[in-house]
């Protein structure tokens, strides 16, 4: 009697989130899975036409492979970043919390602002940049037209370092001190115990953070639309600008539709694997 | 007792810590702090190609003349309604949908928890063409239920509220059924009052995340008027792009809730992403 009045409350409770989820992410999920089979005009068939398009299409394989540069490159930079930031901030410091909160101003702020900031200061004529290199004695640079898909990764890690960093921090509070304890009473100076404690014990959490990584930088759109808008020519135009444009520019959703599930089937592989090794970590 | 135990990479070499921390706080800090010098710049600074670490004279004017140029008020109310309708949304069915999950027993259980947790798999570029034809059918692009429809509540939150719901003691409840009260009195009355904290951090992330959100907005807008702050202000950028002084002045007002949101927060921010984050 009791369990039946708590299924039927749970139900019930639960309407407005399963209408939500069926109507905002399950149904149009279906709806891709049709649509990606189907042409441009949406009336003829075809199959899956529109997948082997994608691997045979250029502008993709270019955008796939620049995207591919974009995720590693941030993944390298920004991990290295944010864990030397997270073990000098894991200590006790005078003012660790104030510096730990100054850090994730960027991962808070609007992509719009950082972006637009980041052009205004990278501009050869107006910006500031070259203006302070110059004085120091140093060669201004063409930052966003010589090498752009670095500068965008160079933004990219600006924004999140803070970020990486939180989730290592969360990472070392698992270590017990008494390994540190131990290993100073043995005479390991600190980059021996970095190297023999710190890394190994954090490489679920190393494994965890590069996969969360992964999984939005490739998704990755607002900061090159912003920044360069995908360019020059094509050169930061990555795999979720080149997918709007196939939406939004040519108009052709079935082909977008294909694009997009293709992202899906990366994303949730990243996502299996990243629950595997969190289950083995736990286990 | 934890604080010795802390590792020291640098024993009796703090000052190459703080350096390090000093430097890299100042390069996250001075872009931002230079916006506002952008903004108070007279154009003619601002196109002269000559670097001005302070204004000649503070153009206070420089918002009052974006506020001609652009509707950046509307723009403002805008994406005030959409995050703040968001945020309401998320407040009302988070907590609710997580109770569910970490107290009540029922049949389909699992597989509907499993369900809503694997939503979170699923990235934003797969919903949004479905989502975006079936709004044009239904005439919602341009209006504001176009904009905050899709983003009603989600699988963060709802996780986030059952990992904190779980934990409160049975007995509150058992002893609220005992004294006859309902199903949603029971919730309302007993449950939703222990969870204020989790319900502060819920909503302050889901109002500025949902400020700052980029894409969706871009998308289900096309009339000047009814588009959202980042999209306005970088749409204007493309528009008047050599003035940077109107552009700065727009970020500053499109950072001031980060700017609010990060004064409050302070104290819990690392705290509060740790425990909410993974976004």
């Amino acid at each position: 009697m009791i369990r039946r009045r708590q299924a039927l409350t749970a139900w019930l409770f639960l309407t407005p989130a399963v209408l939500f989820f069926v109507l905002l992410f399950f149904l149009p999920i279906g709806n891709q899975l049709l649509t990606g089979l189907y042409d441009s005009d949406g009336a003829s068939f075809a199959g899956l036409g529109n997948f082997s398009r994608a691997f045979r299409d250029p502008e993709v394989l270019h955008s796939f492979l620049i995207t591919l540069a974009y995720a590693a490159g941030t993944l390298v930079v920004g991990t290295a970043v944010g864990l030397g930031l997270a073990v000098i901030l894991n200590q006790s410091l005078r003012g660790r919390t104030v510096f730990r909160s100054v850090l994730l101003i960027p991962y808070l702020t609007s992509v719009s602002i950082i972006g637009l900031l980041w052009r205004n200061i990278l501009d050869p004529q107006v910006g500031i940049l070259n203006r302070l290199l110059e004085a120091a004695g140093l060669p201004g640079q063409t930052w966003l037209s010589t090498h752009p898909l670095a500068t965008i990764v160079g933004i990219t890690v600006w924004s999140g370092a803070g970020y990486t960093m939180v989730l290592f921090l969360a990472g070392l509070q698992g270590i017990p001190g008494l390994y540190y304890e131990a290993a100073r009473i043995d005479g390991a100076g600190p980059w021996r115990r970095f190297f023999a404690i710190t890394l190994p014990l954090l490489a679920p959490t190393t494994v965890f953070v590069s996969i969360i990584g992964l999984i939005s930088t490739l998704q990755q759109f607002a900061l090159p639309y912003i920044v360069t808008g995908g360019g020059p020519g094509n050169a930061t135009s990555l795999y979720a600008h080149r997918l709007f444009l196939v939406a939004f520019n040519d108009n052709d959703f079935g082909y977008a539709s294909a694009l997009s599930l293709l992202l899906l089937i990366v994303v949730l592989i990243l996502s299996l694997v990243q629950l595997r090794i969190g289950d083995r970590a736990h286990a | 007792m934890h604080e010795q135990l802390r590792e020291r990479l640098f024993p009796g070499d703090r000052v190459a810590a703080y350096v390090v921390l000093v430097v890299l706080g100042l390069v996250t800090v001075l872009p931002l702090l230079y916006m506002i010098v952008l903004a108070l710049q007279s154009d003619g600074e601002v196109q002269s190609g000559d670097p001005v670490l302070w204004p000649d004279h503070l153009q206070w004017q420089n918002f009052s003349r974006l506020f001609d140029a652009a509707p950046f008020g509307r723009f403002f109310v805008n994406s005030f309604v959409m995050a703040g309708a968001i945020t309401v949304s998320h407040l009302i069915f988070d907590p609710l949908v997580g109770y569910v999950f970490a107290k009540l027993d029922f049949p389909g259980k699992r597989i509907a928890f499993v369900a809503v947790l694997s939503t979170l798999m699923v990235p934003f570029f797969v919903r949004m063409l479905p989502i975006y034809s079936i709004f044009a059918s239904l005439g919602w692009i341009d209006s504001y239920q176009g904009l905050i429809v899709p983003f009603l509540m989600d699988a963060y939150g709802i996780f986030l509220m059952r990992q904190f719901i779980r934990p409160l003691p049975d007995e509150l409840i058992e002893a609220a059924r005992v004294d006859g009260a309902g199903e949603f009195r029971i919730y309302l009355r007993v449950i939703l009052p222990q969870c204020r904290p989790a319900l502060a951090v819920l909503g302050l992330f889901t109002f500025v995340f949902q400020w700052n959100e980029f894409l969706w907005p871009l998308i289900a807008t096309s009339r000047t008027e009814m588009r959202t702050l980042p999209i306005g202000l970088t749409l204007f950028n493309q528009e008047y792009f050599t003035q940077w002084n109107l552009t700065a002045a727009g970020a500053l007002i499109l950072f001031v809730p980060t700017a609010i949101f990060f004064v409050i927060t302070q104290k819990f921010l690392v705290e509060g992403i740790a425990l909410s984050g993974l976004k």
